[in-house]
């Protein structure tokens, strides 16, 4: 395949250790260590108690479905062979309104009206673009890809 | 407590555009002159009259040193912001607070590359944060469309809008550019007409977006007082207001279907006497047509929840409860991002609109985006 891929994550200590998590299959959320709140995406100050210390810290990867759209018009070269696809916004179970984007996968792209279902459970996944560019996804819990 | 009532009261006294189209050859200052020149003649104004100027898109400064305003007392360049109303606003205040007396706001927005262009890899769309950036990418999410068809989807979800009422908007816009020599797009179009288009990210088709094209807007704004001696019937700023609710990420909102426009309309009701039963006609932003839903809903224009099927029933359109978007919108207009929800209510309560002029026209309201930021102007017939 010589398309490239997505624009990789820039270098930043910020969110490095979203991105080394998702090597190992593991999804970490920014967590304030002082008042517990998770924070996405990551921010150098806590919002809810102004905490400076902040880390990553692996979460459940339990969600549910919270919005879909299943989009045909590729914006990028990677996805011009990759329409249609389906992007999400899951709620972690971790905390009310903890709001994620990905992919729903593991779902008949054909029938995604039946298969995406607000308010479905989830679960995280794993999937390698290439290079070691790994990226969390969520697919129906259950499902084996 | 008002804000503009602790000041002067403006009025707007002068409109225009340029040559809007697609890919008109013509640079962002050849849009801002034109536009320029037309709200100067529109009012009746000497480009010497104009001593304050804003602008989202090229320099508000090079702008009016170009076109030959007097000294600036008072510009602003705005950034990412909630489009038109954000220089509209500023502008508004920069008059209320005697920093200027007459001050020209501009929208300048040029055509953005072709979707060929991004498959291709020989364009990418601006992007604010790269550091956000890199968690919405590798999903393929580039694009504003996209947020748009999730909150489209939640919204059809939450109130069992479905896309058949999302047709009928597209046909009852349709129906009012058909009405408007400025609409770029004008040939009849039917509910089944919009349902036969294919998705560009379900449930939103193109005819969901505003029309991609270059385009200059200009509005002048002056003191009630100067506005008495100049060429138009008076159009005065009643209220005003703008809110931010979140960073840029308006998809992790955690309730994407009530946002910016409801704390941008209750902060607007709170600035006036008037309320939401006196509007006349309504001018909402539709970048995305689910924004215009939003508005009719977060401005109190009707019921929470119940956008689609006011629109369903006709009450957007002419002889409706509230005659909406009259110019046709974004959608059939043109990209003029915001703009020309501001030109088409002054010229409602002018009096101007021919064919699609809503009869006794003396309140509206425009407003502009959605989600994380917005912000609204409420107009009456001086
Ligand atoms: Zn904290």
């Amino acid at each position: 395949m010589d398309t490239p891929l997505p624009p990789a994550p820039p270098d930043d200590p910020l969110t490095t250790f979203f991105w080394e998590a998702a090597r190992r299959h593991e999804l970490h959320i920014q967590r304030c260590q002082s008042c517990g709140t998770y924070i996405h995406m990551p921010r150098p100050i806590c919002r809810n108690c102004q905490s400076f210390d902040l880390a990553g810290e692996q979460v459940s990867g339990r969600a549910t479905l919270y919005s879909w759209t299943q989009t045909y018009k590729p914006f990028h070269p990677y996805f011009v062979e990759r329409v249609p696809y389906v992007i999400a916004t899951v709620t972690l179970v971790e905390q009310p309104g903890l709001q994620f984007m990905c992919n729903l996968i593991g779902i008949d792209q054909a029938n995604v009206d039946a298969e995406a279902r607000m308010g479905m459970d989830l679960e995280v996944t794993f999937q390698d673009l290439g290079d070691g560019y790994v990226v969390p996804q969520f697919k129906p819990v259950g499902v084996v890809l | 407590m008002s804000v503009q009532r602790q000041g002067r009261k403006v009025a707007i006294v002068g409109v225009g555009y340029s040559d809007v189209g697609r890919n008109t050859g013509l640079s962002e200052r050849h849009h801002a002159a034109q536009a320029a020149v037309r709200a100067l003649e529109d009012a009746g104004l000497q480009a010497k009259d104009i001593d304050g100027a804003s602008t989202w898109g090229g320099d508000a400064v090079d702008f009016g040193w170009m076109i030959g305003f007097d000294d600036l007392r008072w510009s602003l360049n705005v950034g990412v912001a909630p489009a038109f109303i954000t220089p509209a606003y500023h502008a508004a205040q920069a008059v209320a607070m005697g920093h200027a007396d007459t001050v020209m706001a501009f929208r300048i927005m040029m055509q953005q590359p072709p979707s060929a262009a991004l498959a291709s890899g020989a364009a990418m769309l601006g992007e604010p944060s790269m550091v956000d950036a890199q968690f919405r990418w590798p999903y393929g999410n580039f694009s504003p469309v996209q947020w748009a068809g999730l909150l489209m989807n939640r919204y059809m979800h939450e109130t069992g809008a479905t896309e058949e009422h999302f047709a009928r908007f597209a046909e009852v816009q349709r129906s009012y550019a058909q009405r408007n020599p400025d609409a770029l797009l004008r040939d009849p179009l039917s509910a089944e007409d919009y349902l036969a288009k294919p998705y560009v990210t379900k449930p939103l088709r193109v005819l969901d977006c505003d029309y991609p094209c270059d385009s200059g807007s200009a509005v002048i704004f002056t003191t009630e007082e100067r506005a008495r001696d100049l060429r138009q019937p008076m159009v005065l700023v009643e209220a005003s207001a703008l809110s931010a609710i979140r960073d840029m990420n308006f998809e992790l909102l955690p309730d994407m279907v009530r946002t910016s426009p409801k704390h941008c309309g209750d902060l607007l009701w709170s600035r006036t006497d008037l309320r939401p039963e006196n509007v006349s006609t309504a001018h909402l932003y539709d970048g995305f047509s689910i924004i215009t839903l939003q508005w009719l809903e977060g401005l109190g224009l009707c019921e929470p929840g119940g956008a689609a099927q006011f629109v369903m029933d006709g009450e957007t359109r002419l002889g409706g409860k509230v005659p909406t978007n009259t110019d046709g919108g974004a959608i059939n207009v043109g990209r003029r991002h915001g703009a020309n929800f501001c030109i088409e209510a002054v010229r409602q309560l002018r009096g101007q609109c021919g064919d699609r002029q809503v009869a006794g026209a003396d309140v509206s309201v425009w407003a502009n985006a959605v989600g994380m930021f917005s912000g609204a102007m409420l107009l009456t017939k001086g």
